[in-house]
């Protein structure tokens, strides 16, 4: 990527911050309330109704929640990048692939703006101390997950060109994956049987992955692995698919 | 402003909602049955996680999930949509001077009209365990229902629209706001599982009304009167305040979207 | 003659600045205070225009023609003054607002019909004429999306050509089109104006102005600054 696009990226993700929090009241605030208020629901629903019986759940659900809200809102926004960006695209030469990343990079932004919150959680309400490993784990995760979430928003923003069908399939599709990777249960609670399936789940391995670094300062090498190699793999159909369907997207907006 | 018959008015709401359905499902019945089976899909995955992980324990669970489910779609997404009605029609309603109310009316009657198309599938799979047999009762206690949530549910469409129009933030924090919902009008689990302190809470939302009594025809055909009368006197509050909002805040519409 | 369309002293502004929720909540003395920069887009319009009459309003861009329009139709309240308008209004003011680019031209003159008002067997009877004024041919059935500007004016046109109204408001869209078919769309106007139909029409084609009007007025800052038979205001607008 040149440093001109690079310039591009930044400039595309600060105006959609600025254009996104001017008139909001809660501004920064907003990036933590929306992540914060569903922990709020889901502890209530799940402990007090539900009865899940864990041991510092609600850290369980936010070290988890916020991750997960980067990686489906990134990919959300992105499915719809290139028609909500139609003019530029129809008319302007731009790398194209620019588009899809800035969606991401926004909400990574708002990922990195929660970090000293969820950091202060973890702290105050747990009693967790500040971890020295923090300081290669947390960037490490921020890129594995970067690099995996990025080819997905990629695909999925040039195919919602093609099929409108896939930005209402996708709100869908991760409300449904919320609740199979485990995110509001631990997986312990899963049925032997089922397990097997639910590891397979490379989302479930980079959730847990950020889990382990919060709750314990643990990076589990082979699940990062397998987050790893399933990053590449969608790398590398991503860019076929880019290679193959970008270029007609100014014709088919 | 263009002046509009009654009939008018009503041929003109359903062009809208039939176009928008047609641009968007480009005349493939697929594509309904896909959006029908994908809230299916979403009532798996909560029996899944819930049931079978979390080991509630209700009879015929499945059941009490797809009879809430898809009532509560039809207004989520009615909602959600219409609060972009405003903002994506600004042409319409900048030059041709249209009435604003008749745009988020539109995409609540698109919603109910996915929903009317999958009640033949609800039917059947409240029916075929054999456990809720149909009865003849449904044929009223339906579209009965179904105008009730209506009238419920069109005013909220309006706010959104009216409030989004000036306040752009607005479908974020709905889109939000429903999913929180969902857990606090109990959708995924009985109201029976909420302790006693916070039940009083619950019952009084008039959302989880709505839902019991979509409930209660489908697994006991019965026309839940006390939660409907609920349901109905907020509706009846909710179009007295948008009633006044409209007046207030319509006019100038045009001139932020 | 009783006046089709009237206009009596009309005012409207437009503040400049937005306001945003914050400042809503938090100071509301500015939001309501004249800080923001107030822009007239028209002041003390009035005129009258007659049944079967032909009316043209001209000046330069941001001069006030589109928000007069806009008042005209009833979109936007104006701050002092009335209009009064007699009769069923068609107008044609944005280029396809209201056309969905994903359906047929079938389908939008249909789905257009009913914004403008019109009831669907009206729409129904008037089809065909439609189709064969607007000159597209089997493009009916493609597409919008695929039509070129000129295609989708010319759809538009005639959708508001055979619409039933009393009064037509047009907002610079005389100019698409090869001269042939301008042609053909201001000898429509002048039919229009034949069986009593009114007109009122912002241009800068003059010509056209000259041809299809027989008043009209000029906007200068949102002031009627000449008014009186067309071609005399259009002959002192273009002496410099």
């Amino acid at each position: 990527m040149s440093a001109h696009s690079l310039e591009l990226l930044y400039l595309l993700v600060r105006k959609d911050l600025k254009v996104r929090y001017k008139s909001s009241v809660l501004g920064y605030l907003w990036a933590l309330a929306n992540p914060f208020a569903f922990a709020l629901v889901y502890w209530v629903a799940f402990k007090y109704i539900m009865r899940v019986q864990m041991e510092n759940y609600s850290l369980y659900l936010i070290t988890g929640i916020f991750p997960w809200v980067w990686l489906s809102s990134g990919i959300t926004q992105a499915t719809r990048s290139y028609q909500n960006n139609a003019s530029l695209v129809k008319k302007v030469r731009i790398p194209r692939a620019i588009l899809p990343l800035s969606s991401v990079a926004q909400e990574m932004a708002h990922f990195l703006f929660a970090l000293p919150v969820i950091v202060g959680f973890l702290m105050f309400a747990g009693g967790f101390e500040l971890r020295a490993s923090w300081l290669w784990q947390l960037p490490l995760l921020l890129a594995v997950q970067l690099a995996f979430v990025y080819p997905i928003a990629l695909v999925f923003a040039v195919g919602n060109v093609y099929v409108h069908d896939i930005e209402h399939l996708v709100g869908l599709a991760f409300a449904m994956l919320f609740f199979l990777t485990p995110m509001v249960y631990p997986i312990s609670m899963v049925p032997e049987g089922l397990r097997r399936w639910f590891e397979l789940n490379p989302l479930h391995a980079l959730m847990d992955s950020w889990r382990g670094v919060f709750l314990s300062g643990t990076l589990d090498g082979g699940k990062l692995g397998y987050a790893v190699a399933c990053a590449a793999l969608f790398g590398a159909v991503a860019w076929l698919c880019y290679r193959r369907f970008a270029p007609r997207i100014g014709e088919v907006l | 402003m263009i002046e509009r018959s009654p009939w008018q008015l009503l041929e003109f709401l359903y062009l809208l909602a039939r176009m928008e359905l047609k641009a968007r499902y480009k005349g493939r019945f697929l594509g309904y049955l896909g959006a029908v089976g994908l809230i299916f899909a979403l009532a798996f995955v909560f029996w899944i996680a819930f049931k079978v992980i979390m080991g509630l324990d209700l009879p015929n669970y499945s059941v009490y999930l797809v009879a809430g489910l898809f009532p509560w779609a039809w207004m989520s997404m009615g909602v959600v949509s219409a609060s972009r009605s405003f903002v994506a029609n600004a042409g319409l309603i900048k030059e041709m001077g249209i009435a604003h109310a008749i745009l988020p009316l539109s995409n609540v009657v698109q919603e109910m009209m996915h929903f009317a198309l999958a009640l033949p599938l609800i039917v059947a799979w409240v029916a075929i365990p054999g456990d809720y047999p149909p009865t003849w009762s449904w044929l009223w206690q339906i579209p009965l229902l179904m105008a009730l949530q209506l009238v419920f549910v069109y005013p909220l469409a309006l706010a959104a629209a009216l409030a989004n129009a000036y306040v752009r933030d607005i479908e974020y924090w709905l889109g939000i706001g429903f999913v929180l919902l969902f857990f606090a009008t109990p959708m995924v689990y009985p109201v029976s599982m909420v302790p006693e302190g916070l039940a009083r809470y619950f019952e009084l939302n008039p959302f989880h009304a709505l839902m019991e009594c979509w409930r209660t025809v489908f697994i006991e055909s019965r026309f839940d009167a006390t939660h409907a009368a609920y349901a109905a006197a907020f509706a009846a509050v909710e179009g007295v305040v948008v009633w006044f909002l409209y007046r207030r805040f319509a006019p100038r519409v045009g001139e932020v979207v | 003659m009783t006046a089709a369309l009237e206009c009596r002293d009309l005012w409207k502004s437009y503040s400049s600045k937005r306001v945003g929720l914050k400042t809503l909540l938090l100071r509301p003395e500015v939001a309501r205070t004249s800080r923001y920069a107030r822009r007239w887009a028209l002041q003390g319009v009035s005129f009258k225009v007659s049944r079967g009459q032909g009316f043209g309003v001209l000046g330069a861009n941001g001069m006030g023609k589109t928000t007069l329009l806009s008042v005209l139709l009833g979109i936007v309240q104006p701050d002092r003054g009335s209009v009064s308008v007699q009769g069923r209004v068609a107008s044609l003011l944005e280029l396809g607002a209201g056309f969905h680019p994903e359906l047929s031209g079938r389908d939008n003159v249909f789905l257009y019909g009913s914004i403008l008002g019109m009831r669907l067997h009206e729409v129904e009877e008037r089809y065909h004429a439609i189709v064969e004024f607007s000159e597209l041919g089997d493009a009916v059935e493609e597409p919008l999306r695929t039509y070129s500007n000129g295609m989708v004016t010319r759809l538009g046109f005639s959708l508001i050509a055979h619409a039933p109204a009393d009064v037509f408001l047009i907002d610079e869209v005389l100019a698409v089109g090869d001269a042939r078919f301008q042609e053909k769309c201001r000898r429509h106007l002048q039919e229009f104006r034949k069986r009593n139909g009114t007109l009122v029409i912002v241009s800068h084609d003059m010509e056209a102005l000259a041809e299809v009007c027989d008043e009209g007025i000029r906007l200068e800052m949102g002031e009627v600054t000449d008014a009186g038979p067309i071609g005399d205001v259009v002959r002192r607008y273009q002496r410099p």
